[in-house]
Formats: C-alpha cells, structure tokens, sequence
C-alpha cells in the first residue's frame, strides 16, 4: 500500500526520501489463507514480505524421519521476512500463513537495488542480532549519551605522561609540574615507571622533612594501575572507584601512553556518579551512608534514561554497592572481628548484574573456631541497616539475619557439598545463588578457600554438572507467545531469556573453573578457554544485554506509576507498550536463547526432555 | 433517447472497429481486473465533477500496487464545501492536477479491456462514461464486477431471510479487511481489490 506502508519501522527508515520513494512505487499487496504456504524452502521467493494483517510462521523443512516441525519464529504485524531468502535468491525455510494473512510485497528487484545503494540498510539486513543492535543504538534518539558513555580512554581525556629520569629532584620536579600545570609526574626507574604525585611532595617535604634535593625516584608509588587505550573510558572510572585512586596509566602492550586524571573523567563524566562515590567513602556516620545510598537509584535511573548501556550501568551500580555494604561492614563490625570474617554477597549481586537495588543475597563466612558471641547480632543489626537504605530483604531469607547463611568455614564447604548431591529445587537454587558468590568486605582469603574447595570437589564430576544444567531448561522460551501478542501482552522475561543464559553460562564457568562470577566475564572467559565460540559467546551477551535493558527501562516505568515508588512484577515485559524494533530484537534474542538450550542439551547430554 | 446498454454496446464496437480503440471491444482473455473507484464532487452523475481517480490491477491473489494510477484532475467548479468534508480534498491540494484530457486516456490505456471492480461501481463507470463520451464516441465498455454483489451472492447462503447489510465499513469489518486510506481514490480501490480477493480466495467470512 503506497502511503499506508509505515517507513518509520527499521530497517526502512534508514531508506532515503527518494528511496522510500521507490520502494512504494515497487510494492505490491499479497493474500494468503490461512495455512497456505507463501514461499517453500527452496524455491525462488518473490521478495521481501511485509505482514500488514495476520501472522506467518518460519519453520524448517520437516525431515524425513517425521519429525516435528521446528517453529523459529512467527511474524505479524509490520514484521519483515524473507530478506535473506530474497538477497540469496532462495527460499531457506518454510514460510506458512497462520491465519489470513495479507502481505505487503517488495519484489526482489527492488530490495536489490535498495540495498547496493545504501549500505546502512544492507548491512540491518544480513547481519545478525549484535550488529542490529548497533545501528539500532546509533540511530536511536538518546544516541549521544550512549556514545558519550562508549568513549574510549584513547578518544577521550588521555593525557601525554610527563617523563622524568630517575635521579630528578624534588625541586626539579616540583618546577615541572608547576611550569606544564600537572599535579603528577611518572619517573623511570630502570624499566619501570612510578608515580609522583602533588601530595606526595608534599608529605615527602613536610611530614617526613626530607631535603628538596632528594630524588623523586624515592618517594614514586611503583604500584601503578593501568589501562588499555582501547578500554571504555567508564572502565577507567569504575576501577578509580573500586581501587579508590585518582589516576590510572594507559599501557598500550608494555609501552606508557598516557596518563588518565580523575578529575578530567569527572568533567568528561557529567554525571554526579562518582559524587556519590565519594560520598559513600566519605561517611563516618550511619546517617552519611544512608544519604549516599539514597542517591544510588537516581542515578541509574538518570542514567538509564540517558540512553547508556545497562550492562555499564549494572558494573557502576555493583561498585557501589560493594562499597556501601563494605562501609557499612566496616562501621558496625569491630575492627578487630573483621579479618575474621567475609561478607560475601551471591546471586545478581554477586554476578554484579543487578540494575535496581534489589533483594539482599549476602552471607557470612568466619574462621572455623572463631569465638564471637555477639556477631549474630550485628549480622542482624548490618541486615537491619541495609533494609533502611532501600535494599529489601531476601524473600527467601537468603541473608545474614539468618543464621542459615552465617557459617564457619568448614560448615560451609559442608553444606556446598551437601547441596551439590541433593535433587531438591531448593537445593539447587541455594548452589546456583552461592556459586556466583562475591567477597565484598572482611577477609577474603576465607572466600577464596571456599571457593577452590569447591572447585576441586567438582572435579570430573559429570552427574552434577548434567544436573545442574537442567534448571537451565526448566522454562519454556516464550517464542510463542508473539502469536498471542494482542490477548496475552506479557512475558516473564527471568524465566524465559534471562535465566537459561544465566544460568547456562554459569555452570559451564563452573566446570572451566573460571573464577569470574559476572555473566559476560564469564562469556569472554569461556572463549578465552576456547570453550565457546566467539560468535555465539558475543550473541549471547547481546542477547542478556538486551533483556536487561528492556526489563530495567519498564521496570523505571512501573516503579514511577506506583504510588510506593516500588515495582511490583520486575521481570514483566510489557509488549505492547513496546516499539517494533525492540520487539523484533527481542525475538532474535528468544533466537538465540533457544538455540544455547540446545546447546546445552548437547554438551550434557540431557536428552530430549 | 435510452437505449439499452448492451444494445449500445453493440453499437459502439461495430463503430469503432477499426478504430484505436478497437482492442477495448475485445472479450476479455486474462486473470486480471482492475479496481477502480473515482472521488468526486456530489453523488449525483448530472451535476458532479471528477476530483481524482484511483486504481490498482488484481492478478490472482494479488493486489499489484505496484501498477497502479493516482490521478488527480484540476479542481471543477463543483468543489465546495459539502464533499470537501467527505473526502477532505481542497482546491489547494489539487494545484498539480493534470487535464480531464489526459485523464481519461490513461484511464482507457491502464484498465483495457478488463474488467472494472468496483464498490458501487456503476456510479463510477457512469462518471467516467460522462465525460469518456463526448470526447471518444463510446462508453467504457469493459465488464463490470460489482463488489456488494460478489458479497452478496456469498453471504446470502448463510443469511435466510434478512437483509444483508452492504455497507462499505460493514463489509470491511466483516471480511477483517483493514480500510486503506478512505476516501481517497487510492485508497478504497485497494480496499475494494483485497475484499475482493479475500471473498474470491478465502473461506466465507463469519457471520454475527
């Protein structure tokens, strides 16, 4: 239909006005009964089909052997298909009409033509589901914060590193930073590098009255952290929080590029997150750590809305988290229990992907015999204070108020193992919430311990990984339900996309012995190991990626129209109020969750379930 | 002088012969219509001028949007405000109309001999009639295939006794056909053309 055929829709608003032009002069309407076939795997299509009414499903050729028809997708209102069959020339799956169906045709010819002329167009069209994502962010409204986020330390506030040699003095370098306006000078020692800062000097020169004629080399930090010039610039900022540092240093290889200020990411960064870092660092009191933690929500919510990733949101947000309930650790455990003990938070706190501030997943582990008569009450007075800076407790109580999850070291190997072997679902959850377990304040060689006991425990031990994995199948991936989209607008997004990832990835991190607890590190690891295949491992990322953003910005919504400020359904998806392209990228990312259950059906042989 | 219109017909072909537009007279041999629906200034063929012109061919199962005609006339006298309301084309939308002239020859050229769809198509055929007339010597002399009647014959067997309503929205809520852009030319003859195909190609609708 000339003037009815929506162009706001990607990929055919990337068409130029006069090439828009052309595609409604070509198109023409097509109408299919219900269970008509409208392009055979094979057969030469007549090009790329728009649904303007009805619903299409795209299945494979049914084998020989009778099996059942594998339904990939199904396709209705304003959907495309058929791009690829009619770029390739050949139909390579069956198309079906569900139900009457009419369709807007673009002939081959035309699409051809459309897509040598404009490459943006081609490429939504042959790529895949990583590379749909990117035009759709660049072409996304929000597009400058996202790219603003997206800045690399190369491309943004690097600055040339001030060299010294090693027999420089105070006062000579003094004379440098004053004369080039830099509060920090690198000096070479040898091979390496150390760091001289503007406060160095001086505690140097008044604290400890060293003459200005000492070398710098002797009061340089040669613990430097660095980064690479191809990393996130929002990297650089989130290990400045953790490590609790002002400056960074860009390696390239083993060669010093540049210098990375705080205060120029700051300025780089409008954002007032590291504000809130400061602060949380800053609190002596109870009440000063209450106020901080407050602004963390805003600030993921500013962020969000500003169109930034929320799997950098997620990293931002678990760094301050760890560094609240680290704090608060700190002010109300007496100073000498705290190498005695670890907090340790698990689940998506401990994969550091939770967005909102949700339930509390933390436990203790303490040093077998440790004597310590009030340290449930403190436990239960830490969980008390957290509820009070907004983080809910555990529905399943999975927290340090229980003295469930407060174990000597000992206890809690034992009941690893004893999880490990049980067939319970709530067994099994309790392992999956603490395999993904993350020290965040104490000791944390009382973690580590655990942890490398645990490792060596499930060692060749093939029954429990094939059990393990199975909760990964559990739920059915709701491909179907964008048949239903007009009666049934709702899916749980845990159940069907978010979970089987998760969970998938995390028992095949257990089994590689990967120490990372976060699902894309695990992901980059795994292929690291040569485990998993960078394409796959990358979709798959994207995928997680992408059902967290979606959850995260209807989450906001939610949250905004209850009168408590407080989400009720979290992982409902809501798809009507969703566009069409996030709903097209959705279904490839059901794709692709489908086809990783399958995956895993093959690696631990779970059989035809 | 009322002749009947097979009669004339007769009259005309034998007329035209060996004329250019004999090929118009031809029985018609293909599997394509043409839908067609004209906008126009009042309902009465007497005193109403044509604003603009719409159709789409029908091969088969489908609509090929991709040859079609969007003709807009320069503004008639007529247009005032009384069908402005209804179709919402005003003299300043109709600037670039081409000429009654050239109009109707791309009318004749693009439906040939097929046969003409249309709702309520006689009205149609009537309007351009007036005008094709005088200027050619004939009338369109193609078939006509009257949608409410194609809707009809199929309904009735399910309807005993009662009317079937035949209203242009009813049918289209009916056949769950989406309205295209109503009351432009365009717009109804694709409307038209895919109720057709539908009630042509598809089980009977649902009554109720």
């Amino acid at each position: 239909m000339p003037s009815s055929f929506n162009m706001d829709n990607l990929p055919f608003s990337l068409l130029t006005k006069k090439e828009q032009a052309l595609l409604r002069q070509n198109l023409d309407i097509g109408y299919f009964q219900k269970g008509e076939v409208i392009m055979e795997s094979g057969s030469v299509p007549e090009g790329v089909h728009v649904v303007l009414k009805g619903k299409v499903s795209e299945s494979e050729t049914r084998d020989n052997k009778g099996g059942h028809e594998h339904v990939f997708v199904q396709y209705e209102n304003e959907d495309y298909f058929g791009a690829w069959s009619a770029i390739k020339g050949k139909a390579i799956h069956n198309f079906i009409a569900e139900e009457e169906t009419i369709c807007h045709i673009i002939p081959i010819k035309t699409v051809l033509e459309l897509v040598s002329g404009n490459s943006l167009f081609a490429d939504y069209f042959q790529q895949n589901l990583t590379a749909k994502t990117e035009i759709a962010e660049q072409y996304g409204a929000s597009q400058d914060m996202a790219e603003f986020m997206l800045a690399r330390v190369s491309e943004g506030v690097m600055r040339d590193p001030i060299i010294v040699s090693e027999p420089t003095s105070i006062k000579d370098a003094t004379a440098l930073m004053r004369e080039k306006k830099v509060d920090c000078v690198l000096v070479k020692k040898g091979s390496r590098y150390g760091m001289v800062t503007g406060t160095d000097i001086l505690n140097a020169v008044v604290i400890n009255e060293l003459p200005i004629s000492t070398c710098v080399a002797t009061i340089a930090t040669y613990r430097l952290i660095s980064v690479h010039p191809d990393d996130y610039l929002f990297n650089a900022l989130i290990i400045m929080t953790q490590q609790q540092i002002e400056r960074v240093v860009v390696m390239d290889n083993d060669e010093l590029v540049g210098i990375v200020d705080l205060t120029d990411v700051l300025s780089f960064f409008s954002s007032h997150s590291h504000v809130i870092g400061l602060r949380i660092e800053r609190a002596r009191t109870l009440d000063d750590l209450h106020m901080a933690a407050q602004g963390l929500n805003d600030l993921i919510k500013s962020l969000v809305s500003q169109g930034v990733k929320a799997r950098f949101a997620m990293d931002l947000l678990a760094a301050m988290n760890s560094r609240v309930m680290a704090k608060l650790f700190d002010l109300i455990v007496p100073a000498d229990m705290q190498p005695h003990v670890c907090l340790i938070v698990m689940g998506s706190e401990g994969r550091g992907e939770q967005i909102m501030k949700t339930d509390q997943d933390n436990a203790i582990i303490y040093r077998d015999g440790l004597v310590w008569d009030e340290m449930q009450e403190v436990m239960n007075r830490f969980s008390e204070h957290l509820m009070e800076f907004g983080y809910p407790r555990c529905p399943g109580n999975i927290m340090v108020s229980n003295p469930e999850w407060v174990n000597s070291l000992g206890d809690w190997t034992q009941k690893m193992s004893d999880w490990s072997v049980s067939w319970t679902e709530a067994d099994q959850m309790n392992l999956a919430i603490a395999v993904d377990a993350k020290p965040v304040a104490g000791n944390p060689a009382l973690f580590k311990a655990s942890r490398n006991w645990f490792f060596k425990y499930l060692k060749n031990n093939d029954a429990f990984f094939s059990n393990f994995a199975k909760v990964a199948l559990e739920f059915n991936t709701p491909l179907t339900f964008f048949g239903n989209l007009k009666e049934r607008g709702q899916l749980d997004v845990k159940k069907g996309g978010i979970f089987p990832i998760v969970h998938g990835v995390r028992t095949l991190a257990l089994e590689n012995r990967i120490l990372a607890t976060n699902t894309f590190k695990r992901l980059e690891a795994l292929v690291e190991m040569g485990k998993m295949q960078e394409k796959h491992a990358r979709d798959l990322s994207e995928a997680l990626g992408l059902f967290i953003q979606l959850r995260l910005r209807q989450q906001i919504k939610r949250a905004e129209e209850q009168e408590a400020g407080v989400d009720l359904t979290p992982n409902t998806l809501d798809l009507q109020s969703m566009n069409k392209m996030d709903r097209d990228l959705l279904r490839d990312a059901f794709h692709i969750v489908k086809g990783f259950k399958k995956h895993l059906e093959l690696h631990y042989h779970l059989g035809s379930r | 002088m009322i002749i009947p219109r097979t009669i004339r017909r007769m009259k005309e072909k034998m007329e035209h012969k060996s004329g250019p537009y004999a090929y118009l007279f031809q029985p018609y041999e293909g599997d394509e219509v043409v839908s067609l629906d004209c906008e126009t200034t009042g309902l009465d063929v007497k005193n109403a001028d044509i604003i603009s012109i719409g159709a789409v061919k029908v091969r088969g199962k489908k609509v090929l949007t991709s040859e079609r005609l969007d003709i807009k006339l320069k503004p008639p006298k007529t247009l005032t405000g009384d069908s402005i309301k209804i179709h919402k084309i005003r003299a300043a939308d109709l600037v670039d109309g081409i000429e009654l002239d050239d109009a109707l020859e791309q009318v004749l050229a693009f439906v040939g001999n097929r046969p003409i769809l249309g709702y309520y198509v006689s009205y149609d055929i009537r309007m351009l009639d007036k005008f094709i007339r005088p200027k050619f010597g004939f009338g369109l002399p193609c078939k006509a295939i009257e949608l409410s009647h194609v809707y009809h014959d199929i309904i009735k067997w399910r309807m005993v006794g009662g009317n079937v309503d035949l209203r242009f929205d009813t049918i289209s809520r009916k056949l769950d056909i989406p309205m295209l852009e109503r009351h432009t030319a365009l717009g109804d003859a694709i409307t038209v053309a895919l109720m057709y195909v539908r009630l042509k190609y598809g089980d009977p609708p649902e009554l109720g």
